[in-house]
């Protein structure tokens, strides 16, 4: 009876302890990590669709400098793939990336071939593939020489506006829905998804962990494939130059979510930091945008140790972070095969 | 702990008192609801190896006597064979021995037209796969990364070695069930309405009866890919035999093996099911975006993973020849520590069963899984949400389990976990 009495203090005390800097922790990550975010990509995604609205045409430079600005804001809140964001197919239906299987060609071509009448109307725009929406069908329709010619031009104007017109309405929902549903993550209880502190602190965690994975295996791993076979046509929005910038901006977005959930634990959030720092640093000194250095050895083995120091950082997250704060990382999207 | 007032300190030694009261029912041993894990997976690999062997049965006798009976024949059994497949798959993503090994029986989804002809609006090969449209059974030489392939002759060698997986691209997937289907049905071509592949008996006829051209080297090729599923099934059921290996790493570290229950629970349920299978689907009302495309088998396909991840958590299973198996489940573990959260999770699990069975039973009813994906199909996308919602809900209690049982931080004591990225607990 005695040793089960302490087994029992063991799996409770933990949970009670912190509970207080736990609900800082929370409010602190809403406040400053996660509603800015939201805010200023809604702001962002009003000026692209404003701006396609005054020209549509794909080589605009007013056009092109909106598109990588809202992108931008984007990348730095995507790892948030919760709550608000998963509503409605939100976050899919602003990028849909890694598209195996071209979907989004694909989607585009239908809708340009039969002049889908939906680029007419928000309401219907919203109920097609979400693989002819978002930023990476926008990027195609700007940047993909395919797309230059296909169909008419006033089609594929509309079509422009009908993508950028949506990706701010999707973003004008988020901002508004993770207003409300922020007292429910920071607040947890009876009334929230979240029914203590450790389920709300476990569901930053897990985007934390399951967002540096996904730079170091999909953002970086997808393009290098194997030695013998790389696969720089992979790259993730590689047809605007981006792919490199996604790694970065997602490092410093993750940056400070860890520092957030690291502090209590300054040791830690110490280490935590230092690695993404280097990881920063290093993704910033190389010179790739497009990752085409996966094919050649010496791009290779950059491309490498940037994808090895992000690894590095998700371990100390993985197996320090993690226990000390007494949570797993759950189960996340990337599970699947 | 040392920045707490003492009154607090207090309070959590009271909440741990309650936590053990009602800790009145006795835990099974976790050894035992081990083996009860492994005795189902044993039976069910056992039960898909018996089907399998049907099917070769139904395809040995569709090559020797093609026609419109042999090939129905051979499709029904296909779709039998699914029934006990299906639910083995709670065993993936829990157990290396069978994720390592799942993509030579299960892989999905595929670009069938490495296997075979395929209709026009296919396209050929694309950025992603150069392989997408090689066609084997039409060219008994091709090149493979600047090799030249000697194919004359389709056997289970140049299937599993040569071609499954060929240039490293997962969607060249020239073994398994739905190789198999796409030989049995074809493409269905049918789009957003109802119907499935259509491939007519006459594919595996000979002289000039033959249609789609090489029927010989199709039915060869047919008959590889079986031959294939069943010794690979055997070779599954015999791992988790007594001293088989999968039964040998389960139960070597008894918290690590219970674990490793929950993670197939929870991989499955929602990175596999909810998302890749279902949600991504619906969301871009692609119909080939269905698990078993060829077939129009999908709802069951999704009906019965749900049932194995519920009947792995409860401990009992039925056999295809009707015997029970059964014993200490995980259930009874969780209801000896917090009995309200085992309700909870068996709850969850029975809505999840509800929402895949109104899939299947619309399906069966003539509202064909692709149609529910069309475009704007309110009552299809409600349907299949239904079955997503219902296994993201039971994620959360799966992960709830997890926390109470105290097996948060198993893997990083394993080394599995650290090795896989795509591992649960890391």
């Amino acid at each position: 009876m005695m040793r089960k009495f302490a087994l029992a203090l063991s799996i409770c005390l933990p949970a009670v302890v912190s509970a207080q800097d736990r609900g800082q922790v929370l409010a602190d990550v809403t406040e400053e990590h996660i509603l800015p975010r939201f805010s200023e990509l809604s702001e962002a995604t009003f000026v692209l669709s404003a701006t396609a609205k005054a020209d549509c045409t794909p080589e605009s430079s007013e056009l092109r400098a909106a598109y990588h600005a809202a992108f931008d804001k984007w990348i730095s809140a995507s790892h948030l793939r919760f709550g608000p964001s998963e509503v409605d197919d939100r976050a899919f239906a602003q990028a849909f990336w890694p598209d195996t299987k071209g979907f989004t060609a694909k989607a585009l071509s239908g809708l340009i071939a039969s002049e889908d009448t939906a680029v007419e109307t928000p309401e219907l725009f919203a109920e097609t593939s979400i693989a002819g929406r978002g930023f990476f069908a926008l990027e195609q329709m700007m940047f993909e020489p395919q797309f230059s010619d296909q169909g008419t031009e006033v089609y594929r104007c509309a079509l422009i506006r009908a993508i950028t017109t949506d990706i701010n309405s999707n973003a004008n929902a988020m901002s508004e829905e993770w207003k409300v549903y922020a007292p429910s993550l920071s607040q947890p209880g009876a009334d929230s998804p979240y029914r203590s502190d450790d389920e709300a602190l476990q569901e930053l965690y897990k985007s934390l962990v399951t967002g540096l994975e996904f730079t170091a295996q999909t953002r970086l791993g997808r393009p290098m494939g194997t030695f013998d076979r790389p696969r720089p046509k992979r790259a993730e929005a590689r047809r605007s130059g981006r792919s490199l910038r996604h790694v970065e901006l997602s490092l410093i977005a993750l940056r400070d979510l860890a520092t957030h959930l690291s502090a209590n634990h300054p040791e830690i959030s110490a280490d935590l930091n230092r690695a993404l720092e280097k990881a920063i640093l290093r993704a910033q000194s190389l010179d790739d945008p497009t990752l085409d250095g996966v094919s050649s050895p010496q791009g290779r083995l950059r491309i490498e140790a940037l994808q090895q120091s992000v690894e590095d950082a998700r371990q100390i997250a993985a197996t320090r972070l993690g226990p000390t704060l007494g949570i797993s990382a759950g189960f996340n999207s990337l599970d699947g095969d | 702990m040392k920045d707490l007032p003492p009154m607090t300190r207090l309070i959590a030694t009271t909440s741990a008192l309650t936590l053990c009261a009602v800790s009145a029912v006795a835990a099974p041993a976790k050894t035992d609801v081990l083996t009860t894990y492994a005795n189902i997976a044993e039976a069910k690999y056992q039960d898909s190896l018996i089907a399998a062997q049907t099917l070769q049965s139904a395809v040995n006798a569709l090559i020797a006597n093609p026609s419109d009976a042999t090939l129905n024949t051979a499709r029904a059994v296909w779709i039998a064979a699914r029934v006990p497949y299906q639910q083995t798959e709670v065993y993936r993503f829990g157990n290396a021995i069978v994720d390592d090994w799942e993509g030579k029986v299960n892989a999905w989804p595929l670009d069938e037209g490495l296997i075979d002809y395929v209709d026009a609006a296919y396209g050929g090969p694309s950025d992603e796969n150069e392989l997408a449209a090689l066609n084997v059974i039409a060219n008994p030489s091709f090149t493979l990364s600047g090799e030249t392939i000697d194919a004359s002759e389709i056997t289970p060698e140049l299937l599993a070695e040569t071609l499954h997986e060929a240039d490293g691209i997962e969607a060249n997937v020239a073994t398994g069930y739905h190789a198999i289907e796409f030989l049995l049905w074809g493409q269905d071509l049918n789009g957003h309405d109802a119907g499935a592949g259509d491939r007519p008996w006459t594919d595996y006829a000979q002289g000039d009866d033959c249609t789609g051209g090489h029927c010989d080297r199709r039915g060869q090729y047919l008959s590889a890919a079986t031959d294939l599923l069943v010794s690979d099934l055997e070779w599954m059921a015999t791992q988790w035999a007594e001293g088989g290996d999968a039964r040998v790493a389960l139960t070597e570290n008894e918290a690590a093996g219970v674990g490793a229950i929950l993670t197939g629970m929870g991989s499955l349920s929602y990175g596999e099911q909810a998302g890749e299978r279902m949600r991504l689907g619906l969301m871009l009302n692609d119909p080939e975006e269905e698990h078993d495309c060829f077939s129009d088998n999908t709802h069951n396909s999704h009906y019965y993973d749900g049932l194995g991840i519920q009947n792995v958590y409860l401990g009992s299973y039925t056999r295809i020849d009707g015997t029970p198996i059964s014993g200490a489940s995980l259930s009874d573990l969780v209801t000896a520590t917090d009995p309200a959260l085992d309700a909870e999770m068996k709850v969850k699990l029975a809505n999840t069963m509800q929402a895949l069975g109104l899939i299947k039973s619309t399906a069966e009813a003539g509202f064909a899984y692709d149609q529910m994906l069309e475009r704007g199909n309110e009552g299809g996308e409600a349907l299949i949400m239904g079955g997503v919602n219902g296994l993201v809900d039971q994620t959360k209690t799966i992960e709830r389990i997890v926390t109470t049982l105290e097996l948060d931080q198993i893997s990083i004591e394993g080394s599995d976990s650290l090795d896989n990225p795509n591992a649960v607990f890391q």
